[in-house]
């Protein structure tokens, strides 16, 4: 819920999905639902030389469980709100 | 749960007509696509044959070869995309890539296997393209697909339901009607087809701050209940 909440707020922004099978796609993230399925818009593949089938796609769906890590754009985090949030989220549960 | 792409030749009509679904397991026909082609890692198109997109999986008939098909469910596709780019691939297409068993494995060395062409070992296939002849489906195809992935949760996931969200205080109360099944998560509002760019940060502190009340509200219940027995 939490991480749910958070990725939409960087909805539009520019983010890196690195997948479990080590592929790391660059685009503009367009939207997250609460499996934390991720769609980017404008992607490119970071590593080209490796994977350079996939040069460009114009937009993509990536399945929330093969996410491995999301890099942030670094003011992209509010560390005070995301502090508050996380313990608000562990009181509850 | 299998894993990857797999044959499927189960056909109504003695054979010849579309899939056959898991009606009795809820599978329902969500769109056909005629005269697409398919292309398995980097083999050669096989063509021309027709798209099912069911809630479950990912079917392609041969229209030539009615022995030929396959079929891969929603959970093993990682990924799905839009291409367009020419230097990417000739023909516009959907581009998927597969979870697969096997795939652990080096994908040099399964490409190479692919390529020579010898034996197709299906569930070593991991990157499938679909080219519709009619390439301006292609956006349509596209929301099919999230649409679909989006109806498959992880398995898991979902047996395990989402007890977390419960408080200690709410499961030693489970005989107050409270719901055990109450889904926190089902907002058809939240569904990914939809772009979340209005929600500020100001927006999510309200949200949290509205789940907070939720949890309270369940405490001062409890208390009434309480209260109630003395």
């Amino acid at each position: 819920m939490l991480f749910f909440s958070y990725f939409k707020d960087l909805v539009g922004r520019e983010v890196t999905v690195e997948l479990k099978n080590d592929l790391a796609i660059r685009g503009t993230l367009h939207s997250v639902d609460q499996y934390l399925n991720i769609k980017l818009e404008n992607t490119r593949v970071v590593d080209q030389d490796k994977y350079p089938h996939m040069l460009s796609v114009r937009n993509c769906f990536i399945r929330g469980s093969v996410v491995r890590y999301v890099q942030l754009p670094p003011d992209g985090v509010d560390v005070d709100l995301l502090h508050d949030a996380t313990r608000r989220e562990a009181r509850g549960g | 749960m299998v894993l990857g792409l797999r044959e499927f030749t189960q056909r109504t009509g003695e054979g010849v007509g579309g899939p056959i679904l898991d009606t009795d397991n809820g599978e329902e026909l969500m769109r056909v696509q005629p005269f697409v082609s398919i292309v398995l890692g980097n083999r050669p198109p096989e063509s021309h044959g027709s798209l099912y997109i069911t809630s479950k999986q990912v079917i392609w008939l041969s229209d030539v070869d009615r022995a030929k098909g396959y079929a891969v469910d929603f959970f093993s596709l990682s990924l799905h995309a839009v291409s367009t780019d020419p230097e990417a691939y000739p023909s516009p297409c959907i581009y998927t890539q597969i979870e697969s068993e096997a795939d652990d494995g080096d994908d040099e060395d399964e490409e190479s296997d692919l390529e020579s062409g010898e034996v197709l070992d299906l569930s070593k296939v991991t990157e499938m393209r679909l080219v519709p002849s009619d390439a301006s489906q292609l956006d349509t195809l596209f929301e099919m697909f999230c649409k679909c992935a989006e109806l498959n949760p992880e398995p898991v996931e979902e047996e395990e339901g989402h007890n977390w969200v419960f408080s200690a205080d709410q499961l030693e109360n489970e005989g107050t009607g409270e719901d055990p099944g109450w889904h926190f998560f089902q907002d058809p509002t939240n569904s990914i087809g939809h772009s979340n760019g209005d929600h500020d940060l100001a927006n999510t502190v309200l949200r949290l701050q509205i789940n907070d009340q939720r949890f309270e509200d369940a405490e001062e219940m409890d208390q009434g209940n309480d209260s109630s027995h003395q």
